[in-house]
């Protein structure tokens, strides 16, 4: 026991001082700072489930280390006994019941926040978007057939209902501050919701995918409905580098350099659309290890779009003037 | 050692040094085998572990490729289930069970054989798959489809086939493991040893064993499906010819949660009997923490969906499963309720196996109140799938299962081999742990929390997210050196011989394995007393007491 205690004391300061410097900086003992209506009901939940295991662990805890230290040994024999209790039904049933009341209560809050996080608000005329995980990026669709890759354009406060979906593998849709997790799952429609206060979001894909599943990151932008209207009507103009940046660059390197995936800045495939084509939509296994098929479900207008981009700024760029990599 | 040589085989070769031991059916030795290779695997997966940390200390780390850190990845977390927890745990059944009801050997030693040599067979094909084509497999412990099928970008190569045809093996192992296990108990043992008198390790491995052959076989046709599809061209979970990822899930959980309870509740069995031991005391309770187990395998079966919260189920299905999740948390707290209990006025004395069975206690409570997030299906959409989840099935897997299993190394380790191991190296090897264990894993709540996925081989924030991180891997490598101890430990007490022989009984324990010699002979009892309470040993030496010579 002489030598539990200072470490006992010990972890304990530990803890606190990195308990300190973590709240100070909201260091991970709440979930991120929540942005939208769902993830605001969730963190109510965790909150009380927080007070209440909070509670009971403090409660163990002490128990324990209590008789621990008060019942230690002291240099007593072996042989000599402690009280030879063999157990209380009254005591048993009371520690039996009132975690039934406290899990009673925790579910009973569970129903009552879930209506506000599992639907959105009713009167509202939710903008549906779609949501494609793919290996390894998300693409999203909006209302007017406009994409975009790896950012989503969103009207702050704006009801968004998402269609969450994967041609390939399971991936799960996750922007901590909007709400909680849903999976994306071949051969399956399912649908989530948030409403974005204005501020960019980040998240990443939190199902194993593959081997860039750590690369399938991605970011909310909640703006102005001036700067929603302005992305729907210009996608056009940048795709081809969305579509570069978002999914080529990841395994080519961003001026095609190589990575992952071999070099390519001097193939002569980025000047031949159709050829080009032919790997974007069925993939590629050759020597250099096996490229999804990235672009299976793009548009003849993202194909054009990005073959002219890589042929403009890809093929043949000198790192030096090189325009991609933002 | 003298009594083992009684065993003569009629047959010369048979009785060698090595020899006899790939031919025994000794339940002891097998016993010991399998918690031998356990330990090997124990050490391999832990390296793993080390190697995942080391790339994780810091961001943009790199140390290990993606490729290679998705193998290790999977390869960790199915070698710590598959070739170290659930083994390690049936080589203390077979070690312990005939011992504790007073019986000779298992009913079906042959059998058992066969299990231990099933068991090193399905470990070696799994270790092999590193060099298969294509690599190691690398889609997870769970090995979800599509991701695990065999495309040009998912799972190709035979890694993940070596993975099924391990886990095959493996299950048969186990599944007359089960067997062997209900018959021996049922069976075969000491007069007077009714169910109410039965050593609580022993309901913990009748349980244990039940839940085996319920959920072993949903994992089997999961599997063997998987392997259809990977192989002559089925299509069970590939959606875009009509197949259901979803019907993976089910199968692979109706499986995976009950299996976490298979890795626990025999753990459970050693706390509640080393603690009474070591406090000098009785279990509180023995009924309810004996019903309690059955309570928490019965509830085992209908919670598995809880994996799936994400996977956009019904409302209705998700209510269901948080409701059942939470019932289980109910027996659960009564055993821990029960162990404290246990310490209260006892004669606490803090040897190796004390230490490790009250850390399980602290340890696994922490596992245990991180899961009732989980359950209320809201709070897991937001944890689900991130650090905090490594952070919670860590604390019940390690400070559970492992503090638990170590405790009873120390606490057996004299009966196994007659010598104790060394107090002063063990008190080592618990602190190091506790403290390492506790650097590693608490951090990675705050990480889950803070929106690190899991299974990523690096991330790009600096910041609080790498100061985490970082403590991690140090606690890590804490960890590493107190295994390193125990290594030592086991090394100085058996090669050397430098441990304290022990007697029959040297902590004074109350069940039967305590009353023959240590090692016990293989015949293991001369005769068996009379059982006339759970604590035969403590009668017996009441009943010496009573009429000096
Ligand atoms: C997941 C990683 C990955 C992504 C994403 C990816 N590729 Fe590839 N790509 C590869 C690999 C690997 C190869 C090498 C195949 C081989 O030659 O064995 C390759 C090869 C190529 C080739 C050469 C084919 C040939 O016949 O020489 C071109 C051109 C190419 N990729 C273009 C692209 C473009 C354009 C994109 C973005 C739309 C892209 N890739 C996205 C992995 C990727
Ligand atoms: C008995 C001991 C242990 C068991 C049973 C165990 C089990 C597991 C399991 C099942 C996984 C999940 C693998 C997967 O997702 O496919 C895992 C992941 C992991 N474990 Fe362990 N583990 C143990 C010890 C350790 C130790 C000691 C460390 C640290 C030193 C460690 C570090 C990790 C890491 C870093 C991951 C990866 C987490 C992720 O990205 O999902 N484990 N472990
Ligand atoms: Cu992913
Ligand atoms: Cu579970």
């Amino acid at each position: 026991m002489r030598r539990k205690l200072p470490s006992l004391v010990l972890a304990v300061l530990v803890a606190l001082a990195t308990a300190g410097v973590a709240t100070a900086a909201n260091g991970g003992f709440t979930p991120v700072e929540p942005a939208s209506p769902n993830a605001h009901h969730i963190q109510h939940a965790y909150y009380l489930v927080l007070g209440f295991t909070a509670a009971i662990f403090v409660l163990v805890e002490t128990l324990l280390v209590v008789f621990v230290v008060k019942y230690r040994s002291r240099g007593r024999a072996r042989a000599v006994e402690g009280a030879q209790v063999l157990g209380h039904t009254r005591l048993e049933l009371i520690w039996t019941a009132i975690p039934v009341v406290i899990l009673a209560i925790i579910a009973g809050f569970v129903f009552y926040e879930l209506p506000n996080i599992d639907s959105a608000p009713a009167a509202a005329d939710p903008i549906h978007i779609t949501v494609e995980g793919h290996q390894y990026y998300w693409q999203f669709d909006y209302p007017n057939h406009a994409r975009s890759i790896g950012t989503l354009h969103v009207p702050a406060g704006a009801v968004v209902d998402l269609k969450v979906v994967s041609p390939d593998v399971i991936h799960s849709w996750w922007i901590p501050a909007l709400g909680g997790k849903l999976q994306a799952i071949p051969g399956r429609i399912n649908h989530t919701w948030f409403k974005a206060d204005t501020g960019s979001y980040d998240g990443q894909c939190a199902e194993l995918c593959g081997v860039f599943h750590a690369s399938m990151r991605a970011t909310v932008r909640a703006e102005s409905q001036q700067a929603y209207q302005h992305y729907l009507t210009s996608w056009r103009g940048t795709i081809g580098k969305q579509i570069w940046n978002g999914v080529c660059a990841t395994c080519h390197g961003n001026l095609g350099q190589g990575g992952y995936g071999i070099a390519i800045a001097n193939n002569s495939l980025l000047t031949q659309k159709s050829g080009l084509e032919g790997i974007l939509r069925n993939g590629f296994t050759g020597p250099g290890g096996a490229m999804p098929p990235v672009g299976e479900t793009w548009t003849q207008e993202e194909i054009d779009a990005l073959a002219a981009y890589v042929k403009k700024h890809i093929y043949k760029s000198a790192p030096v003037g090189a325009t991609s990599g933002g | 050692m003298a009594a083992r040589s009684e065993a003569a085989y009629p047959v010369g070769w048979k009785n060698g040094r090595v020899a006899s031991w790939l031919v025994t059916v000794d339940h002891k030795r097998i016993g010991i085998l399998y918690i031998a290779t356990s330990l090997v695997w124990f050490v391999a997966g832990g390296i793993l572990a080390l190697l995942m940390r080391t790339q994780l200390a810091t961001p943009n780390e790199a140390f290990l490729t993606k490729n290679s850190y998705n193998e290790v990845m999977t390869m960790h977390g199915t070698t710590m289930i598959f070739l170290v927890v659930i083994p390690i745990l049936a080589g203390f059944a077979n070690f312990l069970v005939p011992l504790m009801i007073g019986a000779r050997d298992m009913a079906f030693p042959r059998l058992n054989a066969l299990s231990y040599w099933l068991f090193l067979l399905g470990g070696i094909i799994l270790w092999l798959s590193w060099f298969a084509k294509g690599g190691a497999a690398h889609a997870g412990w769970w090995s979800y489809p599509t991701l695990s099928e065999n495309f040009p970008f998912t799972s190709p190569g035979h890694g993940q086939d070596y993975w099924i045809l391990s886990l095959h093996v493996l299950t048969l192992s186990s599944l007359l493991g089960a067997i062997n296990f209900i018959v021996t108990i049922h069976n075969m043992r000491a007069p007077g040893m009714t169910w109410m008198r039965m050593p609580l390790f022993v309901w913990a491995i009748e349980t244990y064993a039940i839940l085996l052959l319920v959920a072993l076989p949903a994992l089997s046709a999961a599997i063997t499906l998987l392997l259809l599809d990977r192989t002559v061209g089925t299509h069970f979970f590939i959606p875009s010819d009509g197949g259901s990822i979803v019907l993976y899930q089910h199968l692979f959980w109706f499986f995976g949660h009950p299996e976490v309870y298979i890795m626990v509740l025999p753990v459970f069995g050693m706390i509640s009997e080393i603690l009474p031991v070591f406090a000098r005391k009785p279990i509180f309770g023995y009924k309810a923490v004996a019903f309690s187990t059955i309570g928490i395998a019965f509830f085992s079966m209908l919670v598995w969906a809880h994996h799936m919260f994400t996977t956009g189920l019904p409302v209705g299905l998700d209510s269901f499963f948080m409701i059942s999740s939470m019932v289980i948390a109910v027996p659960t707290g009564i055993k821990i309720f029960n162990w404290i209990a246990t310490t209260w006025r006892g004669n606490l004395i803090f040897d190796t196996p004390m230490l490790f069975a009250l850390a399980f206690i602290a340890l696994f409570t922490m596992g245990g109140l991180s899961g009732i997030f989980l359950a209320a299906f809201p709070v897991d959409w937001q944890v689900n799938d991130s650090y905090y989840i490594v952070a919670h099935f860590h604390y019940v897997l390690f400070g559970g299962s492992a503090f638990g299993f170590f405790g009873g190394l120390y606490y057996w380790w004299p009966k196994m081999f007659g010598r104790m191991l060394d107090e002063r190296l063990g008190k080592w090897h618990f602190w190091l742990l506790f403290v390492g264990f506790n650097l590693t894993f608490l951090p990675q709540h705050m990480l889950g929390l803070l929106g690190m996925v899991r299974r990523i081989y690096t991330y790009h924030h600096g910041g609080i997210w790498e100061a985490y991180n970082l403590i991690s891997s140090i606690g890590s490598g804490v960890m590493g050196v107190a295994i390193l101890v125990f290594l030592i430990n086991v090394w100085r007490t058996n090669v050397f011989r430098k441990g304290v022989r022990a007697g029959n009984d040297p902590w004074l324990a109350d069940t039967l394995e305590w009353y023959t010699t240590s090692p016990p002979p293989p015949h293991n009892f001369d005769t068996v007393p009379y059982v006339t309470s759970a604590r035969p040993l403590r009668d017996l030496r009441r009943r010496l007491a009573e009429q000096p010579q």
